[in-house]
């Protein structure tokens, strides 16, 4: 934007005769492609979100069918992973469980970013002392250990499936992007095109979505992609207590809720193969986080 | 003059306690509505299976007995009014006095989690310093890594795989339990329960908070000051110690304030998976159960345990350093724990 207006103004003066204007050249940074940017993760990441996806062309065992002939068989070649104490196979439940698991990460932050940007903004924009006890409820939301509150919240919903479980995360883990979303609107919101849309009678969901959201985006993007995380790993801690997802419904830590049959006959594939696929998944959004956060950080020291 | 200071600190540290009360109070009151509202039956819990063969009026009979027959307004004041004279209420599915029960688990838990924390900040502040000396190199670069597998890994399972590893394929450590049938005393038998859950605790959350130290300490080796010290001779090692290390300290301990929440949650995650007798086993069976009583006196402890934490930490890296703005620090922070 600001070098076409340049070279504009460089035309302008070349007209009148004037090329005042000495040839600026800056070096940019060679930059490796491979160092700085999560492209292995990202791989990774689209493979395994991909094959979850698509599982119905890889699948070679139908994942709920309880073979009882075959049960804890360990990786062969009719079943790559092996099969679980209750004779399902390992292989097809893991891309099968992989859709559910990431379904809840994306469901739960979406509701959780919602709450966040919402909530945040009312507090941003309300007089102090609503701004001050609104922090106030948060701070003490964080100060409780979130498992607590999510057992919590279970034990008052009851029903345990999918939907249920990503809205009790999201309204569970909503409180720190909440604060980031407050102090930046706390900056912008007396700049003069809030105030100007204001005083032309916008509504309060008009200034948020045209006005207050694209300046705090890149701030909360390292929290959003953090907080899927966080979510996937709370459904599986969650499944794996037992107060999640049943067996029966298969994600990656309903899966890992059969370990302690398996820690007694030592089938170890039944416990590594699911989470060395969950803490896979838990590392690529973690690279591609942290890049993102270099990434906003960089911008905001340039300027 | 000194009597000025004196109400200054007053005032300071009334302020602190009136906003702890009212946090907790705001707690109390949360977990007292959000659990009586909640579907299931605490006679369940009570009577076991046989609340379901109880007739209508034996069931009127032992709802009054325990309070939950009237509006849950009036139930919580009854609380309060109880609490305050020390009388938490019996546990429902103990039969117990809620403090009796409590009492033996709670001890268990300060350990496993009081030494977790100390432990996790020790090592966090010396790998911190040891990667900021080596920064860049080919051993930083390595630990980083690690580092980040090791902060994706879910606590339950690490356990698992610690379970896996050390008690069933090598047998020498012991799954579950926080001491050896009938060796409650011996200490021995205490320790070696306590390694694995120990290593989980402190492990899963070591590199966090290293990689914090590490990069706060990388900011510090950019200031000026340190050119000076440099410039007057000062070993590199001295510099570090004596100025670096010192002026992140605030930081340091307003990181270890803030971080409280997640290593008690963390604590309670490992409790449950290696069924060690604490605390966390016992609010995950009374939220399980509806033992409302235990519940509410479990979340209170954990949640004064975490504001006073916050309070102490704030109070002493303002002490520290007057000019500090915790409020700062604390967004910081949040931005890069979720």
């Amino acid at each position: 934007m600001t070098q076409e207006t340049e070279l504009k103004t460089d035309k302008e003066f070349k007209l009148v005769g004037l090329n005042y204007r000495n040839p600026v050249t800056f070096e940019h940074k060679k930059r490796s492609i491979w160092r700085e940017r999560p492209v292995a993760s990202l791989c990774l990441l689209a493979v395994i979100v991909l094959l979850c996806v698509f599982c119905n062309l890889i699948m070679n065992h139908e994942p709920t069918y309880m073979d009882l002939s075959n049960c804890n068989v360990a990786p062969n070649k009719a079943f790559f992973f092996g099969t679980d104490t209750m004779g399902r196979d390992i292989f097809s439940m893991i891309w099968y469980g992989g859709r559910i698991s990431l379904f809840i990460g994306v469901v739960a932050t979406l509701i959780s970013t919602t709450i966040a940007i919402v909530y945040g903004s009312i507090s941003g924009m309300a007089p102090m002392v609503i701004d001050d006890a609104m922090m106030r409820f948060t701070e003490i939301m964080l100060s409780i250990p979130t498992l607590l509150v999510i057992i919590f919240v279970q034990a008052i919903v009851g029903k345990q499936n999918v939907v249920v479980i990503s809205i009790v995360i999201g309204i569970t883990s909503w409180m720190s992007i909440a604060k980031v979303v407050r102090t930046e609107v706390r900056q912008i919101r007396k700049s003069e095109y809030v105030i100007a849309s204001r005083c032309m009678g916008a509504s309060f969901f008009h200034v948020l979505t045209e006005h207050l959201t694209p300046n705090f985006v890149s701030s909360i993007m390292f929290m959003v992609v953090m907080n899927i995380r966080g979510a996937i790993t709370a459904e599986s801690t969650l499944s794996f207590l037992g107060i999640g997802l049943p067996i029966e419904v298969i994600s990656w830590g309903s899966m890992l809720s059969l370990s302690e049959k398996a820690l007694m006959t030592n089938s170890w594939w039944i416990i590594l193969i699911p989470g060395v696929f969950l803490v896979t998944t838990l590392m690529c959004i973690t690279n591609i986080g942290n890049y993102i956060r270099r990434e906003v950080n960089l911008s905001e020291s340039n300027i | 003059m000194n009597l000025k200071k004196i109400k200054k600190v007053t005032v300071f540290l009334l302020k602190k306690i009136s906003i702890s009360i009212i946090a907790i109070l705001f707690l109390s009151v949360l977990v007292f509505f959000m659990s009586r509202l909640a579907p299931g039956d605490p006679l369940v819990s009570y009577y076991g299976d046989r609340a379901e063969r109880l007739s209508p009026e034996e069931k009127e009979h032992a709802l009054e007995r325990l309070g939950l027959n009237e509006a849950i307004p009036n139930q919580y004041i009854r609380w309060v009014n109880n609490a305050v004279h020390g009388d938490f209420g019996i546990s429902y599915k103990y039969k117990q006095d809620v403090l009796e029960v409590i009492e033996g688990r709670l001890i268990n838990t300060l350990i496993l989690g009081g030494i977790g924390f100390l432990l996790t900040f020790l090592f966090a502040l010396l790998l911190g310093i040891f990667c900021a000396f080596r920064e860049e190199s080919l051993l930083d670069h390595i630990i980083c890594n690690v580092g980040t597998v090791t902060s994706c890994i879910p606590e339950f399972y690490f356990s698992l795989i610690l379970i896996l590893v050390f008690s069933v394929n090598l047998k020498l450590l012991p799954s579950s339990g926080a001491y050896a049938l009938g060796q409650s005393g011996s200490i021995q038998s205490r320790l070696t329960h306590l390694v694995l859950p120990m290593i989980v605790v402190v492990l899963s959350h070591l590199w966090y908070y290293a990689y914090m130290i590490r990069n706060k300490l990388l900011e510090e080796i950019r200031q000026d000051y340190v050119l000076l010290a440099k410039s007057k001779g000062l070993s590199k090692k001295d510099i570090m110690y004596k100025h670096c290390v010192r002026n992140i300290l605030p930081a340091f301990i307003s990181i270890m304030a803030i971080s409280l929440p997640h290593i008690v949650e963390g604590t309670y995650i490992v409790e449950m998976v290696f069924s060690y007798p604490g605390i966390g086993t016992l609010s995950f069976e009374s939220a399980k159960y509806h033992d409302y009583n235990m519940l509410m006196v479990l979340c209170l402890i954990t949640g004064i345990i975490v504001i006073i934490g916050n309070n102490v930490g704030q109070a002493i890296s303002e002490k520290i350093d007057p000019r500090m703005k915790t409020s700062e620090i604390v967004e910081t922070t949040e931005v890069t724990k979720i």
